[in-house]
């Protein structure tokens, strides 16, 4: 639920965005920066982890639905037998409280469900916030008004009670990941559609853009081979944040009840059921708090890294669209009607 | 996962008992000298009481609340015709007077009820109560607009199911007659020898009419009890009740009333609720909580601690958690296959997902594993503790499934540890061993209750619940199986559609019993019969463990409530 | 362009046409959402007659758009309605009463909004503080460790859910270490010390969701100061980096953060919804979260117009600000 907008706003600096560096180019600097490598190979670690899952708990002999009440002591809660947990041979990580699942197998299958679901989620974004932001920056002022208003009714409405009305909506064997992921997917894309918005309608007050335009390119052609490429920092910063939140908003759909449901292991479902046993079994509660961190790391030293390769010049800008500047620059161009 | 179902709640949260050796005298190393002879001295009165609850008491209209005898919060304002026993264990599931003299004196069926007011009874503000103000308490909970009572008042007296309440129909209910001030008399449709256990419910509470605000009534309700309401602030979230002047001991010899104040205050999280009691520090010293358990991150911590575990009352409300079956979906109207499924059930890892041996008592009766309602133990399925998977295995060759079976289990996404996802993971576990792949079918908690209880939707195989009304086998019973209470487009509870005439006959012939003990002999004879047709898989009764603060004394836990009753307990 | 009256005028018409829009896509919401209204109201046990009576008393018959005129009528004109025993009058914006417990809703806002404002704004006050000052010092102290471990844990912040955040917080700051009392509400206007002892720990944990983005941001607003030319030209000056900082670069992270700032408030709501349910503080987030699981539309639609509004506001405060700090910006 959280959506913290962050973009480069060019047109409140009057600084210019350039054009997109060839893919050779951004390749370099990505590789020069040590800490966006090391974040680029925990990210491909974790997308493997995931991705292996199957694998990786066949080595270790366990899966992550099968009960071992011998594990746990029934007269205390559940708590499970032996030290850190349960940790030996047999289960790596310790087996999860009351059930004796093996965490180890949940911890891997629960990457799948929440990286999956959380990268989903913020390509639906980006992609709906892509669409609605520059078809809003370039057509016509009807359009403009009218997605810019869907824009904040959507950033409006309370995120988390809508989603608990529609997950219940929803037929109980539509695929539980799918639904979660499109509901997080289709009503946190606001934040994302003004940042766009604006930094479009900054680039179009542009030399480079209004000689395309003049040279009698058309909308669709100039949004795809001038403007695309220069969304692409802002919009690989934000996505770099929305992944996490996203994760973050998975966990506490689960919290509240209408998450992705057992025994599908997820990283929030495994964060909502541990946070009370803190004190009894805290490697519960640490492994997937622990996972959670380290993307989040990650994903921000990758994102961070990624904008630096794509714009060195504008990577320490960032700034805040909040679809009010933009306007400016629109009338600073003298371009207000020019689309019309 | 932490707190019992809103409806599971609002009848358990209705009341109350027994005395847990609330050794807080065992303190620990740091204060012994301190203190002397801590339980057993006469309770101190005075002081604060505070309540820290889950569920806001949303609902503070006597006509609206839905209790298991009187409430626990509810029954400090408000007194009724009867009460439940405010004695510990076994003995707080009898029924005693209240507003009246005695338990009531039935006619020769039992159809007729009659009751007389104990002399010198006033509501707070000094005025007398009388006959007239119970039954117009009564007719007020017929209104649409104070609707959420149970449904026993409507079922049982003459000529009361159209009956729309006193503010649409200005004549009332024929079925109640008020020959003076002091008695009140009650015409029943047919013999109901358990009436004086209805008589224990809020609706029985005196409403002057005068008083009387209709929907904003709560708010300040008028109060015939020990405390009244000075503060109902947002919706119930915070509740404070003072003691009431007019109140009289002498008529009263139920409620002991040590506190001079007692502050509700609910919303609360339970994980917080018992770390607060934990703590104990400041008013949390002096707290209770009459509707959140001990979860089982809590007690695996508490069972380590001397002078934690010491603070820990434990409690049985009559609740049975099972499995309920629908004979009318393929295959589940194969006997054999609702069989096989009673010998695969592995009860250990149920109750270990409930919370553990603590918490939760393996069942393999339906009516609960207490006295009052007939408790007769039989095992017609023996599973043992985890499952007979090859005897399951067998039933189900036999039944025509040799290769296996599929099917889908249907429960609640409602985090209860009872209808809850954790139950039914852990029975699709089980089930796996014999062979019997489950499917789950989680539904939001409303989508839930809307699809079990109408016979539109049923489903053939899902999680329920069953809690008693007051403990008796026929509240338990009836519902469930009793086939002229089929509801075909309403709430139905008798999942199974059993419609048996002879346990309807007895069902009847048991409702005229005015003799509870040897009513309670054949509840039980019955519920070992209607056991044997595998309708349902009891799976467990649930255990109430519930924390207090360090200066809460004088704790009364009955069997009727499973939990302290508040009207009994004293502070430091 | 046309001034601030202009600004206003168009502002507040946008609000309206948002909020109508909000409601009208909250009633079909809860209109297709399963639960039965009048059994939840009347009570699992309820015999069907009674349900009718219960759906008829509560008008739930009509179609849904009567239902909706119905719920502009009391918004435009205000309502009359029966308390059983005597008629009273829901004056206009009239926001009708609970099915549960026949309250206006607009009452139970009231009675909730002073909790639920005084979580956000307080926290709000925590995060500018914790993210700014984060900010600041991570610009300043760039490429040391002790930046990266700031970084680091601004990050833990982002990366952990409130609910998590907040009950391990409790039970070592209330429970082990008895620092603070087991956070309970008390007016501010009742006792502001207690006001604000008893809210420090929701405000903590809501903030330290938020409090990374910020000072990623003011980090970056910053260092991008510092390179500008006016700097190092102070530089050659000889004016000291402290007052550099101060005075200059952190002048520049004001007008972003601000206007993160208003987006922000719309996420912390969301995030306020765990916080009051988790903490037990009576808000509008607790009171939402139950209204929803029982299909109280009445109070469903109240409450998330009144959190949608806060939302529009915030935004419109920070265009204002926005404009204030930075004379090149015209309000549109």
């Amino acid at each position: 639920m959280t959506e913290s907008p962050l973009a480069v706003e060019a047109a409140g600096t009057g600084i210019p965005v350039p054009a997109a560096p060839g893919a050779r180019r951004f390749w370099r600097r990505l590789r020069a920066q040590r800490a966006a490598l090391v974040a680029a190979a925990v990210v491909a670690l974790l997308v493997l982890v995931a991705l292996a899952a199957p694998l990786l708990t066949a080595l270790e002999g366990q899966d992550p639905t099968t009960y071992h009440p011998s594990l746990i002591d029934s007269a205390r809660g559940g708590v499970p037998v032996g030290p850190l947990g349960g940790v030996g041979a047999e289960h790596w990580l310790g087996v999860e409280p009351q059930t004796g699942r093996d965490l180890f197998a949940r911890l891997v299958y629960g990457a799948r469900v929440s990286l999956g679901v959380a990268l989903a989620a913020t390509v639906i974004q980006v992609v709906i916030g892509v669409v609605v932001g520059v078809a809003a920056a370039l057509g016509s002022q009807w359009v403009d008004q009218l997605l810019s208003r869907l824009t904040d009714i959507i950033v409006a409405m309370p995120l988390m009670i809508m989603s608990l009305a529609l997950l219940a909506v929803v037929p109980a064997n539509f695929p539980r990941p799918v639904l979660v992921t499109l509901v997080i997917g289709l009503i946190a894309w606001g934040s994302i559609a003004k940042i766009v918005r604006a930094q479009t309608l900054s680039m179009k007050g542009l030399d480079y853009v209004s000689a395309a335009r003049l040279s009698g390119w058309g909308t669709w052609r100039i949004a795809r081979r001038e403007l695309l490429p220069g969304l692409a920092a802002p919009v690989i910063t934000y996505a770099a944040l929305l992944v996490p939140m996203n994760i973050s908003v998975e966990a506490a759909l689960s919290f509240l009840g209408v998450g992705v449901k057992p025994p599908t292991p997820s990283w929030g479902q495994m964060l909502t059921s541990a946070d009370v046993w803190y004190q009894a079994a805290p490697q519960y509660l640490l492994l997937p708090a622990g996972a959670l961190f380290v993307t989040v790391l990650a994903l921000t030293v990758l994102g961070d890294g990624v904008r630096t390769a794509l714009d060195p010049r504008a990577a320490s800008r960032l700034r805040v669209g909040t679809g009010r500047e933009d306007r400016n620059a629109r009338e600073d161009a003298g371009t207000k009607e020019a689309t019309a | 996962m932490r707190q019992p179902s809103v409806i599971a709640r609002r009848v358990a949260a209705a009341s109350v008992s027994l005395v847990v050796a609330a050794g807080a005298a065992a303190c620990g190393p740091k204060d012994s000298g301190a203190k002397g002879s801590g339980g057993d001295s006469t309770p101190h009165k005075g002081g604060t009481l505070t309540v820290l609850n889950s569920e806001p008491q949303t609902d503070f209209d006597p006509a609206r609340l839905y209790t298991s005898g009187g409430g626990n919060v509810p029954s400090l304002v408000f007194r009724t015709l009867t009460t439940r026993n405010r004695a510990a264990g076994a003995a707080g599931a009898k029924v005693v007077p209240d507003l009246a003299t005695d338990t009531g004196r039935p006619n020769k069926d039992a159809t007729v009820w009659t009751y007389t007011l104990k002399k010198g009874l006033k509501y707070e503000d000094g005025t007398p109560i009388t006959s007239a103000d119970i039954k117009y308490g009564i007719e007020r909970s017929f209104a649409p607009e104070l609707s959420g009572g149970a449904p026993y008042l409507r079922d049982w007296l003459v000529g009361a199911a159209g009956y729309q309440g006193p503010y649409k129909d200005k004549k009332g209910l024929a079925a109640i007659e008020t020959p003076d001030e002091r008695t009140i008399v009650f015409h029943l449709d047919k013999p109901e020898g358990e009436f004086p256990f209805l008589a224990t419910q809020t609706q029985f509470a005196p409403v002057p009419k005068a008083k009387d605000t209709g929907t904003k009534y709560e708010e300040h309700p008028v109060s015939s009890g020990p405390y009244e309401v000075v503060k109902n602030e947002n919706d119930g979230e915070h509740v404070l009740l003072r003691r009431n002047p007019n109140w009289s001991a002498a008529t009263d010899d139920q409620r002991k009333a040590y506190p001079d104040t007692i502050d509700v205050r609910s919303g609360l999280d339970s994980s917080v609720i018992n770390q607060r009691l934990s703590a104990s520090q400041g008013a949390d010293a002096a707290a209770v909580t009459t509707d959140t358990n001990l979860g089982p991150a809590e007690l695996a911590k508490v069972t380590g601690d001397k002078e934690l575990a010491a603070r820990v009352g434990t409690g049985h409300f009559g609740y049975t958690n099972y499995i309920a079956f629908n004979p009318t979906v393929k295959p589940f109207d194969n006997p054999k296959v609702r069989e096989a499924i009673a010998y695969a059930v592995d009860r250990s890892s149920v109750v270990n997902a409930a919370g553990g041996s603590a918490l939760a008592e393996p069942a393999t009766t339906f009516l609960p594993n207490q006295k009052s309602f007939g408790y007769t133990p039989y095992d017609p399925f023996p599973a043992g503790a985890s499952g007979n998977a090859a005897k399951a295995e067998k039933l189900l060759a036999q039944a025509g499934y040799k290769n296996g079976l599929t099917v889908t289990l249907t429960h609640s996404n409602a985090k209860d540890f009872a209808t809850s996802p954790e139950i039914a993971t852990a029975l699709q576990d089980a089930l796996k061993k014999a062979g019997i792949t489950v499917r789950l079918q989680g539904l939001e908690d409303n989508d839930y209750r809307d699809t079990v209880h109408s016979v539109k939707t049923e489903p053939g195989f899902f999680l329920a619940g069953w809690g008693a009304d007051w403990p008796s086998g026929g509240p338990f019973l009836a519902p469930i199986f009793d086939g002229r209470q089929i509801v075909k487009d309403g709430a139905n509870f008798n999942a199974s559609r059993l419609d048996d005439k002879s346990v309807n006959d007895e069902i009847d012939s048991i409702n005229k019993l005015t003799d509870l003990d040897a009513a309670a002999k054949r509840w039980g004879a019955l519920d070992k019969k209607i056991g044997g047709k595998a309708l349902v898989v009891p799976l467990f009764h649930p255990v109430y463990k519930r924390l207090v603060g360090k200066d809460v004394r004088n704790i009364v836990i009955s069997d009727w409530t499973g939990v302290l009753d508040i009207s009994q307990v004293a502070v430091k | 362009m046309s001034g601030f009256g202009g600004f206003l005028l168009r502002r507040a018409v946008g609000t309206v046409i948002t909020l109508l829009a909000i409601s009208v896509i909250v009633y079909v919401v809860f209109y297709v959402t399963p639960g039965d209204v009048a059994q939840i109201t009347c009570g699992p046990r309820c015999s069907p007659e009674q349900v009718r009576q219960v759906a008829a008393q509560l008008h739930l018959g009509d179609p849904l758009y009567v239902r909706y005129w119905h719920f502009l009528q009391g918004l435009f004109a205000g309502q009359d309605f029966s308390t059983g025993t005597s008629v009273e009058h829901c004056a206009a914006p009239c926001l009708g009463q609970s099915y549960q417990t026949g309250q206006q809703v607009l009452d139970i806002i009231l009675g909730k909004l002073p909790v639920s404002l005084s979580l956000v704004l307080g926290a709000m006050v925590l995060w500018l503080a914790l993210g700014v000052g984060t900010g600041v010092l991570s610009a300043w102290r760039r490429g040391r460790v002790s930046e990266r471990v700031l970084t680091a844990i601004t990050l833990a912040g982002t990366a952990t859910p409130v609910f998590v955040i907040g009950l391990v917080l409790m039970i070592v700051v209330c429970g082990e270490l008895q620092l603070l009392p087991f956070p309970q509400y008390v007016a501010f206007t009742d006792d502001p010390e207690q006001w604000a002892w008893n809210l420090l720990l929701p405000w903590l944990s809501l903030a330290l969701i938020e409090a990374a983005t910020f000072a990623r941001l003011t980090r970056a607003a910053m260092l991008e100061t510092l390179a500008e030319d006016h700097v190092r030209t102070f530089r050659a000056y000889g004016v000291g980096e402290r007052a550099i900082v101060g005075r200059h670069a952190l002048r520049g992270a004001f007008a972003p953060v601000i206007a993160l700032n208003a987006n922000n408030v719309g996420s912390a709501v969301g995030g306020a919804v765990l916080t009051e349910t988790l903490f037990g503080l009576p808000g509008i987030g607790q009171e939402l979260v139950h209204a929803v699981k029982v299909v109280d539309l009445p109070v469903v639609v109240g409450m998330v117009l009144v959190i949608a509004f806060f939302v529009v506001l915030a935004n419109a405060v920070a265009d204002v600000l926005y404009a204030v700090a930075d004379r090149r910006v015209v309000l549109a």
